[in-house]
């Protein structure tokens, strides 16, 4: 675990430090505003993927926290009562909660089951925020901005301090989800999706471990949103539809599942793609739904996923050369 | 909340005869569609994601065919028999290929057809409202059942989803394709066994699914209307159905989709604003007490 | 989520190994990943001076984006035929937001940041004009709305931002006019019992409750008897349509538009309820697609001025007509003129200032600025300098007529009045 621990972190630093030079060498605003965009998208994929890759919980309602860390934290800072930090512990304290009441409920049912639970509460949550308008503005979304007030010296009001604000805290979170996923809990969540019964066996209580993964998921869910929160100076109703949960799946099915960054990688993909494709034509969806199936049809799974296999098969090409089967019998089966 | 507007009604014949039919109407349609969806699910184990889409296209199949014959039934039939082709050829040439993948891996693909024939009908039809029109045979007055007003167009929309609902459960349970699709929903590997062409097989239930799906856009061309992207809301009201009714279950389809068309038009007299958070509720109690649906098979 | 009865799970195992076509697709995957910093490479200034467009070009009110930008693009093209100014032409970026705030956001950012865009024309609906008025707050950029009826964007001081307006009507004035409108027709045919029919959604809701508010402020005896609210893009109406014949009112107000409208109008005529006499009042039937889809208008249905090529009867409005049909697939909406009206605005001010582009510089001109205009009675538009919002628009109300479709007997709204009111309106609200 040191090993690792000590490798995560100058993994961690070094990302950091090349994202933070980024302004200095020739990134405009626009690049900014693109890492910041999926930086926020970012957690919620990677924190998704928390549960449906590692876990073998396949969430559609996700969005949920994101939503809820968006829209409790815009209304403590519109309240003017508390500093930025605070608003930010409580956020997602508060959205921490809500996932477990929402987990107790939601882990005990299996696959697709639990999908549609998952998603049945996200649409609760959102028809929530679209009625109670006093608290929420309804479907205008919380207006007249979010106040930044200055704390701890940093000024998240401007553009260069808020960008590096949101890579420290996004590299924080991808490291805690990187050390969840590496301890000896990570290693549980991996049985329980690949041998229950195993798991049992071994005396592991798979209701609280996966009840735990579910609200650690949330949590960090819930950073995305306050993210994105920040980013766009207001939370809104469609961070809670189920569209936006769709999205995080998709990013995940797009950059891969089982390598820990694959889904970043989808994030930036997905927004990458919509980015460019949305300035060069106004039909998107075609080029954008062509370029997915494609991707789905040629490599049959996430992008790292098959970087994955493809340096793996080397591996064991290098190791065997004698025997050449494995390399050409895909396709055709 | 407004309760006494809701008993009030329901004591009184008139009112009781068109909510129902209300019922009835929004239920019925939504039956067609949802009953697609479940039977893909059932036996292919696919989430067509897509299904909204392909009611989409079904109504402007049918709106193109209209245009061009003046014919109503001609409309019917290009909407629901271009969907079933569409559906097949979908199936051989896309969805046949990543059988077995992850299931979100289907998902995507499905999720990607959206995206690519939301700009197919906003590039061939245009960006604007579109409506079919009434065809002159059902533009009359209202016929009165007990003093409530039915358009007789509504009759017979009711009647040809109950039609198609018996048939297609007749089909399922009582002749030899139907056998072959059950079979294959169990065990796959032992009907592929057997000698039948399991592809053939497939590509027919999902073309028998997107039949559906297509139909039940062609009926609601003439009185909703058309644009890109009208597929989406009743797609997800079509996963609640399919999850309170039971995933493969035709008859938990019916059931389901008369409980929320019902549920629909009660619930604007009672309390309107909560009709859509009503809807979810009875999906979550319905998933935590009977995760397999009202009529689905106990896992 | 893996189902033991899969087809063919034999082929789960295969093709682990990728083969030598998934390494290309991969690759490609790669180059694309790598292009994808390409795009955010600024733009310097260059000889064009460039507007950005933030709209919603896909799903169910695409026709909002793309009929705002063929006005956009033909007032565009029309000041670049005339020579620009100073030699230095105007181009157009317009992009889709989807519907999504965030994405708005981002997107109006994008068109500043890299885009090179100087000015924005924010054609967006609802939630995604808030959010675009808040970075346009950031960016100190001029900015015009020309999409969001809701009063509250440009009336509440604490929304406002320097160098934003509204060029699009809004719903105060709507209500003023429509308040006396129908409260004469009540008082003169004893309408007395009412019902509303509008979208659950924030401009649904305000839009209904301030003309009811008019409406018995001008004809104190009529009564509101029932509420029905659908939800935005609901696609069956029959529920509401039998709660109008179970209420059995005198007369609706609606604030129902687009495709729901259409779905609205077709499934009543099932049940012929405009047979027995009731009277229709909407803020949004009177705009020609919304014309052109229904297949049966019922005569006499009251709707306020959206668009209306033969309304004001002038030969500018015939050539505005005429010049958009020539390079748009829609019929010009109320969007159109109201983003055609913005870029008249937009080069006037540039004129002024000799093609300064501050975002400060242009707004001075903006402020108070008066434009010849194809679309009014009075053959001008006026930005109002106080609160940066037009006045002077055409808010008549006219009767439908079923053949040729479309509306006549139109009544001009009484702009004294409306502005009277407004002043207290906005007294009421704390925003004066």
């Amino acid at each position: 675990m040191g090993a690792g621990l000590i490798r995560d972190l100058g993994f961690g630093a070094a990302a950091l430090v090349f994202l933070l030079l980024i302004p200095a060498f020739g990134g405009g605003a626009g690049l900014n505003d693109f890492l910041i965009y999926v930086a926020a998208y970012g957690l919620l994929a990677l924190s998704l993927n928390l549960l449906t890759g590692y876990t073998g919980l396949v969430s559609f309602g996700h969005a949920a926290y994101f939503a809820s860390g968006a829209y409790s934290f815009g209304l403590l800072m519109q309240s003017g009562e508390v500093s930025v930090p605070v608003a930010f512990v409580l956020s997602v304290g508060f959205t921490a909660l809500m996932a477990l009441v929402i987990g107790a409920i939601c882990v005990r049912l299996k696959e697709i089951y639990f999908a549609f639970l998952t998603l049945a509460f996200q649409m609760m949550f959102h028809s929530i925020i679209l009625t109670w308008v006093s608290l929420t503005g309804g479907d205008q979304g919380l207006m007249g901005g979010i106040p930044r007030p200055v704390f701890w010296g940093i000024d998240l009001s401007g553009p260069e301090s808020f960008y590096a604000f949101c890579m420290v805290v996004f590299v924080i979170c991808a490291l805690i989800l990187r050390q969840i996923v590496q301890s000896p809990f990570g290693h549980t969540l991996r049985m329980i999706r690949d041998n229950p019964e195993r798991a049992v066996f071994l005396g592991v209580n798979t209701y609280w471990a996966k009840l735990l993964a579910f609200v650690l998921a949330g949590a960090i869910a819930s950073v995305g949103g306050i993210l994105l929160a920040l980013f766009a100076s207001g939370a809104y109703p469609e961070f809670a539809y189920w569209t936006m949960s769709g999205q995080a799946i998709f990013m995940i099915m797009l950059g891969g599942s089982r390598v820990f960054l694959g889904p970043l990688l989808g994030a930036a993909l997905l927004q990458g793609l919509n980015h460019y494709i949305t300035g060069w034509t106004e039909h998107h969806g075609l080029v954008l739904g062509i370029v997915i199936v494609v991707a789905v049809l040629g490599l049959r799974r996430g992008i790292a996923d098959f970087a994955l296999d493809w340096a793996q098969s080397r591996r064991e090409r290098r190791d065997a050369p004698a025997d050449p089967a494995p390399a050409v019998s895909g396709e055709k089966a | 909340m407004d309760l006494d507007a809701l008993f009030g009604c329901l004591s009184v014949p008139a009112c009781a005869v068109t909510q129902v039919s209300t019922g009835l109407i929004i239920g019925m349609l939504l039956f067609l569609v949802a009953s697609g969806l479940s039977l893909i699910f059932g036996v292919l184990g696919v989430i067509n994601f897509a299904h909204g889409a392909f009611y989409m296209l079904g109504a402007y199949f049918a709106l193109a065919a209209y245009q061009l014959t003046g014919n109503f039934l001609a409309a019917l039939g290009a909407g629901a028999l271009g969907m079933a082709l569409f559906g097949a050829i979908f199936e051989r040439l896309f969805v046949s290929r990543i059988y077995g993948r992850d299931v979100l891996m289907q998902l995507l693909l499905c999720y990607a057809f959206v995206l690519i024939l939301d700009d197919m009908v906003k590039i061939i039809w245009g960006a604007e409202y579109r409506m079919m029109g009434m065809p002159q045979s059902f533009a009359v007055p209202p016929l009165f059942i007990a003093g409530g007003p039915v358009p007789p167009y509504y009759l017979f929309m009711i009647g040809i989803s109950v039609v198609v609902g018996g048939l297609l459960w007749l089909g399922i349970a009582r002749t030899r394709f139907g056998k072959l699709v059950r079979a294959a929903a169990h065990n796959p590997q032992m009907v592929g066994a057997l000698g039948v062409n399991t592809s053939l097989l497939y590509a027919s239930v999902f073309g028998v699914g997107s039949l559906l799906a297509g139909l039940a856009g062609a009926l609601a061309a003439p009185v909703r209307s058309l644009t890109p992207g009208m597929g989406l809301s009743i797609l997800i009201e079509s996963f609640i159905v399919t999850v309170i009714g039971g995933m493969g279950s035709i008859v938990g389809a019916f059931v389901a989709s008369l409980l929320i068309g019902l549920t629909r038009s009660f619930g604007s007299l009672g309390f309107p604003l909560f009709v859509d958070g009503a809807m979810f509720v009875m999906m979550a109690l319905v998933l935590i007490l009977r995760p397999s649906g009202l009529f689905g098979r106990q896992v | 989520m893996t189902r033991s009865n899969a087809p063919n799970p034999s082929l789960a195992k295969s093709s682990l190994t990728p083969s030598r076509r998934q390494l290309l697709v991969a690759a490609g995957a790669g180059v694309a990943v790598s292009a994808l910093g390409a795009p955010f490479v600024a733009r310097g200034a260059g000889a064009k001076l460039r507007i950005g467009m933030p709209t919603i070009l896909s799903g169910r009110v695409a026709i909002l984006g793309t009929s705002s930008r063929d006005a956009a693009t033909l007032a565009v093209n029309q000041f670049n035929a005339s020579g620009g100014f100073g030699g230095r032409e105007v181009e157009l970026v317009v992009r889709d937001s989807k519907g999504q705030p965030d994405e708005a956001a981002r997107v109006t950012r994008d068109l500043v940041n890299t885009e090179g865009c100087e000015i924005i024309i924010d054609a967006e609906a609802s939630s995604g004009s808030f959010a675009v008025n808040e970075v346009v707050g950031d960016l100190g950029v001029l900015c015009l709305h020309t999409c969001s009826e809701t009063s509250a964007l440009t009336a509440d001081p604490k929304l406002r931002k320097p160098t934003a307006f509204r060029s699009a009507r809004q719903g105060i004035h709507d209500a003023v006019a429509g308040g006396k409108y129908a409260a004469e027709l009540a008082k003169a045919n004893g309408l007395m019992k009412w019902m509303t029919c509008s979208p659950d959604y924030a401009y649904g809701r305000d839009n209904t409750a301030q003309f009811v508010e008019y409406l018995t402020i001008f004809a104190p005896d009529v009564e509101v008897v029932n509420e029905a609210w659908p939800k935005l893009f609901e696609p069956d109406y029959t529920a509401y349509v039998t709660r109008v014949l179970q209420v059995q009112p005198d007369a609706i107000y609606s604030a129902l538009w687009g495709g729901d409208l259409v779905s609205f109008l077709e499934q009543a005529n099932l049940y012929q309820i405009f047979a027995g006499g009731l009277q229709w009042f909407s803020g949004g039937l009177a705009d020609p697609p919304i014309v052109n889809a229904l297949k049966q208008l019922p005569e006499g249905l009251h709707s306020v001025f959206r668009y209306d090529p033969d309304y004001p009867d002038s030969a500018a409005n015939k050539a505005f007509y005429k010049d958009f049909d020539a390079i748009s697939e829609t019929e010009p909406t109320n969007w159109s003129w109201q983003t055609y009206t913005a870029v008249q605005f937009i080069n006037q001010a540039l004129a002024a200032t000799a093609g300064n582009t501050d975002g400060m510089a242009l707004a001075q001109e903006v402020a108070g600025a008066t434009v010849d205009s194809p679309f009014t009675e009075s053959g001008t538009i006026t930005m109002r300098a106080e609160d940066h919002t037009i006045i002077d628009y055409p808010v008549a109300w006219g009767r439908s007529r079923p053949e040729p479709k479309g509306f006549q007997d139109w009544e001009r709204g009484d702009w004294e009045q409306i502005l009277t009111m407004e002043k207290e309106w906005k007294q009421r609200q704390g925003y004066l």
